[in-house]
């Protein structure tokens, strides 16, 4: 599905004591099969932006066209569309209300008029898709299981619907650090296996980093960076500029080359982190060592 | 010196799960922490963090064993009521927390259930507005608020009822980065200025770099004590899937590669600095 963001611009409670801008004209396009992240501090639009991609929001001014067509209109091509854009916002257990794990995933598929073994093929699939076996939990009671697994009955939930775009918010919250990695790696290995679109927003950048390959920053309703992921989260100062903290690596780095070292910083993942440290502390090591040898000669 | 605040014996912990299994949370917890200290206590989740953090100020009454605050039975029927006001709880959602009109109101709440007169409330809320930084914001309703003004608000309305001790249950883990800044530090004042006893519930091991003890709870147990420059480079910690603070793992992957860090670097700063001084 092609994503095209025109001008839009949201106004929260307008011509009220409460008014509050959301989106100052954003204009993005999102590409099928695209994998994005959207981040920004709070109250900068990231939500607001996300419901309107999922077309559950009427814009102030501007739209969202998906595939051409604006998302909230009240239309049959309009609810087809939307019918392929799958929203989680966080902590999606809190809106799970069925009494059995199969139930509770197959609500969205019954909805979309399937028969039976539709879905409960999809409701399989959900299931092992996010990491559960569908033997053992099938038939269990959702409001039983622990955090982790809530969390990912209500993925399986939105993946039968087998959306063609995924918006999460913030996927992870809450959880440890074991069952985060975990969800991660099956949302990555969800989005290879179906070529779908993945939206992520959230405040990690850190776990950003591993899962998208174009990062939209936003502040104050508008977009301040939009590019490649590496130069979007590699540059520490625009993003304390908009409010965030840049990825650790990044900010290690930066302190080095504060204090003299000639050391990339836009690097992300942990192991080339290390690489560039240990590359210069190594070098710099040999320059001291020679500087000795001469001094001594 | 140091005065033993909470203390557990024995304590235990059983669920009962809606078709009647039993589910043991805690399974024999001897635990002492003392006035003033700065615990994390860190574990996977479902390792009983949360379950332990709720009998100290007697949400929950053990299955077995004994929990004593400031030297009461928290089990005593007659001890409840003094127990909660030694120790307050902040909990993940702020959201779930606000319950008033404008921010002061909120704070005043805790107070005006324990009968306070309306004088000396005011006093408190001033007080603890100030504490937390949020004095400017009195008048605002709080679901203006951002997340990390909206949970200062909490911990200012738990400060107000005066409790010895504040039980933080993952209080950072709805918030953004500025938000989690503003409530850790905030959290840290309340130990160092105040004097507080802090227990501060984390998924974040750069978080718990902070504490002075950090307690790590599986399977119902607290299986490693001690402080966090011991704690969090345990190799225990790599079984139980915590991983470590981001600069130790960093330093951890130098030092295999011939860099002379020593153990211990747990934030980015200390890190950078060690490197810098090679």
């Amino acid at each position: 599905m092609h994503i095209r963001v025109e001008s839009l611009t949201h106004i929260y409670a307008q011509g009220t004591p409460a008014e509050r801008v959301a989106l100052r004209g954003i204009t993005l396009e999102i590409g099928p099969g695209e994998r994005v992240g959207i981040s920004g501090p709070t109250g900068s639009g990231k939500s607001t932006l996300v419901q309107h991609i999922a077309g559950l929001l009427t814009p102030t001014s501007g739209q969202v066209l998906l595939d051409g067509v604006p998302a909230h209109a009240r239309t049959p091509e309009a609810r087809a569309r939307r019918h392929q854009v799958g929203l989680a916002f966080q902590f999606p257990e809190a809106q799970m209300f069925e009494l059995t794990v199969s139930r509770e995933v197959a609500f969205g598929p019954r909805h979309l008029g399937l028969n039976a073994d539709e879905i409960a093929g999809r409701v399989r699939w959900a299931l092992e898709m996010v990491g559960l076996d569908p033997e053992s939990f099938a038939e269990r009671v959702p409001f039983a299981l622990s955090g982790g697994e809530m969390r990912r009955v209500a993925l399986a939930g939105i993946l039968a619907l087998k959306p063609r775009v995924l918006i999460l918010d913030e996927p992870t919250a809450g959880l440890d650090p074991r069952g985060r990695a975990d969800i991660l790696a099956r949302l990555r290995a969800w989005q290879a296996e179906t070529g779908a679109t993945l939206i992520l927003v959230s405040h990690h950048l850190d776990e950003m980093a591993g899962m998208v390959d174009r990062v939209v920053l936003l502040a104050n309703g508008q977009v301040v960076a939009d590019g490649p992921t590496r130069s979007v989260l590699g540059d520490g100062y625009r993003l304390r500029a908009a409010g965030l903290s840049p990825p650790p690596g990044v900010a290690l780095l930066e302190a080095l080359r504060a204090a003299g070292w000639p050391v990339r910083t836009d690097v992300l993942d942990i192991e080339d982190v290390v690489s560039e440290i240990a590359r210069w502390f190594f070098n710099h090591k040999d320059t001291k060592t020679r500087s000795i040898i001469n001094r001594s000669f | 010196m140091s005065i033993p605040f909470i203390q557990t014996r024995a304590l235990e912990h059983v669920y009962t799960a809606e078709d009647g299994r039993s589910i043991p949370a805690l399974r024999g917890i001897d635990l002492t922490v003392h006035r003033g200290e700065f615990v994390a206590l860190i574990g996977p989740n479902g390792s009983g963090k949360s379950t332990l953090a709720r009998h100290f100020n007697a949400l929950l009454l053990p299955t077995a064993g004994e929990v004593w605050v400031d030297g009461m039975l928290t089990s005593d029927p007659r001890h409840v009521q003094a127990v909660r006001q030694r120790v307050g709880m902040v909990f993940q959602n702020p959201d779930n927390q606000l319950v008033a009109g404008t921010v002061e109101e909120d704070v005043a709440f805790g107070p005006e259930n324990l009968g306070i007169p309306p004088t000396e409330i005011r006093r408190r809320v001033d007080e603890a507005l100030e504490v937390v930084g949020m004095t400017d914001y009195r008048r605002h309703p709080p679901h203006m608020l951002s997340g990390g003004q909206k949970q200062r608000v909490v911990i200012a309305g738990a400060l107000a009822t005066r409790p010895d001790c504040i039980v933080f249950d993952e209080p950072t883990s709805m918030l953004d980065a500025e938000g989690r800044r503003q409530v850790l530090q905030t959290v840290r004042r309340l130990n160092a200025e105040l004097g507080l006893t802090v227990i501060l519930i984390t998924q974040s091991m750069d978080e718990a770099a902070l504490a002075q003890r950090v307690l790590v709870m599986d399977g119902g147990r607290v299986v490693l004590d001690g402080p966090p420059e011991a704690v969090l480079e345990a190799e225990e910690l790599d079984g139980l899937g915590l991983g470590r603070p981001y600069a130790a793992e960093v330093a951890r992957r130098l030092r295999a590669q011939g860099v002379p860090l020593p153990r211990g670097l747990l934030t980015v700063e200390a890190l950078a600095a060690a490197l810098q001084n090679i």
